[in-house]
């Protein structure tokens, strides 16, 4: 049962309300949806819609936001207009008012179409911890978690060039449903051939992750449908059956979103 | 279980509420407040059917609690009507029969208002997205999407837009007082 | 308004009589105003003092027996005012058509000895607050020995299956019958006299209503002494009479406020929530709220039944149907319900809307230890229809004959005597196949076009 709720004015007040055992409360989208339907033990809450860690500040190409900003203030900002599809690809409008930047990185597959974005993007974290603020690559932390007590205050990453970040997701319906495949991509071309990538999946393994296996095929190579069917084999995927898809039909039509994510058909 | 005292500006009005750390804003605006009019329909953030603005913004009310919104503006379906002279898009939503059992109604329609708030001239993908989040398993959707385009060029003054053929409902509607929570008296 | 057809006036001038003033008019709903002001009352949107509310421990087995029921660490949550087991239901066993005279009563309130599907109801929890209920329900611990389940129709049809109703059949036996039968002519000297046997095999899984509002009621102890219940059934009466006889009092002292329904499509027909609230409500002297979470609405709310259905053809090159064997399977789940009357209804509907002179017919209402199905829309026909049609379609490619012309060569007409021993009248089939035609620009030579619902030309 839910004994508490508190709503922090500060990081530091809020990192310390974990550190005592309080569980961090984002947009409460996926959190909020457990506690209201399932019977558990006593359960403290700490809110961080007040914890000032809203906002997305641009310099040049270095992007900053705030773990507690909302999908719907992403979805707004012309400058990271890139992240449009990702994010309203997400969930619905009255979901993604709540649901936070860091929330969608700790939610169960098949959600986290955002961390796959941003995993795309070779994001950075900002965590607040025991010891201090740190920096930790977005790529760690969801294969790794964080220690009990971090909070994560900030998300940065690079903006992508013009024209170089892809986002492609499969779904039941193509507005608000959960993945059955995501792909997002970071990709150059120089020359005919794949100078640059970064490619990172959803709904393909229990947590988003990097394809490094198809990294490396793409790398170099011109890119076409027969390089690109390639590097689908290249990676150990581990999909799961849940009431969208099946793990069986989610390795079947990897391949053909790969496709449609990188050469556009 | 400690309770707060919590204020949030209702429908324009500061109102209070005791809230336990539990409450959710949909069990605020319906157990403590009396309007019914957002409905429980899965509490998963999932039908829609509990969609009120907060902040201007459209939210799932089953999912905030109530103490994290402390200090923040609501509207909820109730606040639209200027007494019994209904909104454009309530209006709209009576000529185009885009009713039918009515649950999902008042969530739709806060959150077509959020969206003609935001943007005035919609597409009919702009109004497909925008209600993708509220379910209705009556109509099929279509004659929702239709009425909140009519709502829409009705704001704009379009002077287009044709008078509804249907005659505003000649039953008369009850009178109700602005808390139209039934009492053990009432029902 | 511009998007209401205008009604087609071409066809049956002769039955027409007077002025239509509504039937292809636009006319304002009455509740509309109601609903898009958040002032239709829906049973939940009321708040009482004193409010209970029930929340359930369910089965976690498809077919088991029960071992031990422990409700002590239900009765430690704080805010738990008592449980309910199948010993506190006056009458505990009921079939919901009992009131119309199907039996016998195979269904328990609350599972006594065993449970026959996942979600099954053991033990209701009452308490002050929902999340203590919940809590309440979560802590209640059962032991079970689990028993071989049975999931699919014709494996429970099997010799040798496991049978899993304590009537001894895991089918409803129909007047001494192992299905509902329809014999008309002689199948199999029609399929003698055939040009060709054209076969299909289709079936359908289960079908959730999801209606936006989930199944629920409030009971509101009287001061007369009497409940008053506000619920969203779609069938008031039907709740009314079998909550009084599981309850074993009268039904004069019972009141059901009904009638405002958040999306039901027929899933709101069963009787669940009535009588464990009404308990609930009588056993603490309180108002009690009993209503599914989305999860229950979409486990062990009863869906449209699965069925599977075999169609065997004897067909003319010309077209003609001249015999039609069908096998039917509903899967009525672990209990009757709705499904007798579905299967009964499925059978009547048989062969189509066909006259075809030798029809046979099985109909098999049959139990497995799926979640009980019901009514939803037109059941015990929508799926025959589908099977139907998608076969006719199949007859037509097998014949390279266009499937309009097929279907109106058979069509029923006024007056043709029916499979089950009915006469067809106000068919409108032939008619309304011609518009269609038109309406989409299919080609129909003059002999089609010139056919009638009410009189039979040779085809």
């Amino acid at each position: 049962m839910l004994t508490s709720v508190q709503t922090p004015g500060s990081p530091e007040a809020a990192r310390a309300a974990l550190q005592a055992g309080a569980v961090p409360l984002g947009g409460g989208t996926s959190l909020m949806a457990r506690l209201n339907d399932r019977a558990g033990g006593d359960l403290r809450l700490v809110s961080l819609r007040r914890a000032g860690l809203s906002g997305i500040d641009v310099q040049g190409d270095t992007v900053a936001i705030g773990a507690a900003t909302t999908l719907a203030d992403i979805e707004d900002d012309a400058r990271l207009s890139y992240l449009s599809g990702c994010v309203r690809s997400i969930a619905s409008p009255p979901v993604r008012s709540l649901a936070t930047v860091a929330g969608n990185l700790f939610v169960p597959q098949p959600y986290g179409d955002l961390a796959a974005a941003l995993l795309a993007l070779d994001a950075e974290l900002d965590v607040l911890g025991a010891d201090g603020a740190r920096r930790e690559p977005l790529e760690r932390v969801v294969t790794d978690g964080l220690r009990a007590g971090d909070l994560v205050t900030r998300v940065r990453f690079a903006a992508p060039a013009e024209d170089t970040f892809r986002f492609h997701k499969a779904s039941r319906r193509r507005l608000n449903s959960g993945s059955i495949v995501t792909v997002a991509a970071r990709i150059t071309i120089e020359d005919g051939l794949v100078a640059d990538i970064r490619l990172a999946l959803g709904g393909l393994a229990r947590r988003v992750m990097r394809a490094a296996g198809a990294e490396r095929v793409l790398l170099g190579a011109p890119l076409n449908a027969e390089v690109v069917a390639r590097a689908a084999e290249a990676d150990v995927i581990e999909p799961f059956d849940d009431a969208y898809a099946s793990a069986w039909y989610r390795a079947r039509v990897y391949p053909v979103h790969l496709r449609r994510a990188l050469l556009g058909a | 279980m400690p309770s707060t005292i919590v204020t949030i500006e209702l429908n324009g009005t500061d109102r209070e509420l005791i809230a336990r750390p539990s409450t959710t804003l949909l069990s605020a605006l319906r157990e403590t407040f009396g309007l019914m009019g957002a409905k429980r329909g899965c509490a998963q953030g999932g039908c829609g059917s509990c969609t009120v603005l907060l902040d201007g913004r459209p939210v799932v009310s089953c999912l905030i609690p109530v103490v994290t919104v402390d200090g923040s503006a609501v509207e909820t379906i109730e606040g639209l009507a200027d007494g019994e002279r209904l909104d454009d898009v309530q209006q709209a939503f009576v000529d185009h029969f885009a009713t039918q059992c009515g649950f999902c109604t008042p969530g739709m329609i806060m959150s077509a208002t959020a969206l003609l708030n935001r943007k005035p001239d919609p597409t009919r993908q702009d109004v497909t997205e925008a209600i993708c989040g509220n379910v209705c398993r009556c109509t099929g959707y279509e004659p929702i999407i239709t009425a909140v385009l009519a709502a829409a060029e009705r704001r704009r003054g379009d002077p287009a837009v044709p008078t509804p053929t249907v005659p505003t409902p000649t039953v008369p509607t009850p009178t109700v007082p602005a808390r139209p929570a039934p009492t053990e008296a009432e029902v | 308004m511009a998007r209401v057809t205008p009604i087609d006036t071409a066809y049956f001038k002769g039955e027409r009589a007077g002025d239509f003033a509504v039937i292809g008019s636009a006319v304002p709903r009455s509740d509309a105003r109601g609903h898009v002001t958040g002032r239709t009352v829906f049973f939940e949107d009321m708040t009482l003092p004193e409010m209970t509310h029930v929340k359930i421990h369910r089965s976690t087995r498809h077919h088991a027996l029960i071992d031990r029921v422990d409700v002590s660490g239900a009765l430690e949550v704080p805010g738990v005012l008592r449980v309910i087991t199948h010993e506190d239901v006056p009458n505990n066993w009921y079939t919901v058509l009992r009131l119309i005279g199907v039996g016998p009563d195979d269904e328990p309130v609350l599972a006594e000895d065993r449970v026959l599907y996942r979600g099954e109801p053991i033990v209701a929890v009452v308490a002050e607050t929902e999340e203590a209920a919940r809590e309440g329900a979560a802590r209640v611990a059962v032991g079970y020995t689990d028993l071989p389940a049975v999931l699919d129709v014709e494996e429970a049809l099997a010799d040798g299956a496991p049978i899993i109703k304590q009537a001894g059949t895991n089918h409803f036996v129909y007047e001494g019958h192992h299905c509902r039968r329809i014999r008309f002519g002689d199948v199999e000297r029609g399929f003698a006299e055939a040009d060709r046997i054209i076969e299909g095999r289709y079936s359908s899984s289960p079908i959730e209503h999801a209606p936006t509002e989930p199944t629920g009621c409030i009971v509101v102890p009287q001061g007369d002494g009497r409940l008053r219940i506000h619920t969203n059934t779609q069938a008031a009466f039907f709740t009314l009479d079998n909550t009084a006889l599981i309850l074993g009092v009268p039904p004069t002292s019972l009141r059901v406020v009904g009638g405002t329904v958040g999306g039901g499509f027929g899933g709101k027909v069963d009787v669940i929530v009535e009588p464990l609230a009404c308990l609930a409500a009588m056993l603490t002297g309180r108002p009690a709220k009993y209503v599914f979470s989305r999860a229950e609405e979409m486990q062990v709310s009863s869906p449209r039944a699965a069925e599977r259905i075999s169609i065997k053809d004897g067909v003319m090159d010309d077209g003609r149907i001249v015999a039609r064997k069908i096998t039917l399977y509903v899967d009525a789940g672990a209990y009757s319900r709705h499904s007798p009357y579905g299967t009964t209804k499925a059978a009547a509907h048989m062969p189509g809307p066909y006259t075809i002179p030798n029809v046979h017919v099985d109909a098999y209402c049959v139990y497995t230890n799926r979640t009980p199905s019901s009514a939803m829309r037109g059941f015990g026909v929508t799926i025959g229809d589908f099977a139907l049609e998608s076969h006719m379609d199949h007859v037509a490619r097998e014949l390279n004959m266009d499937p309009l012309r097929l279907r109106l060569k058979n069509a029923y007409r006024d007056g043709d005597m029916k499979a089950h021993r009915k006469i067809a009248s106000g068919t409108a089939l032939v008619e309304v196949i011609q518009s269609a035609a038109d309406l989409v620009g299919h080609d129909l030579p003059p002999e089609y076009r010139a056919m009638s619902s009410t009189e039979r030309s040779e085809g």
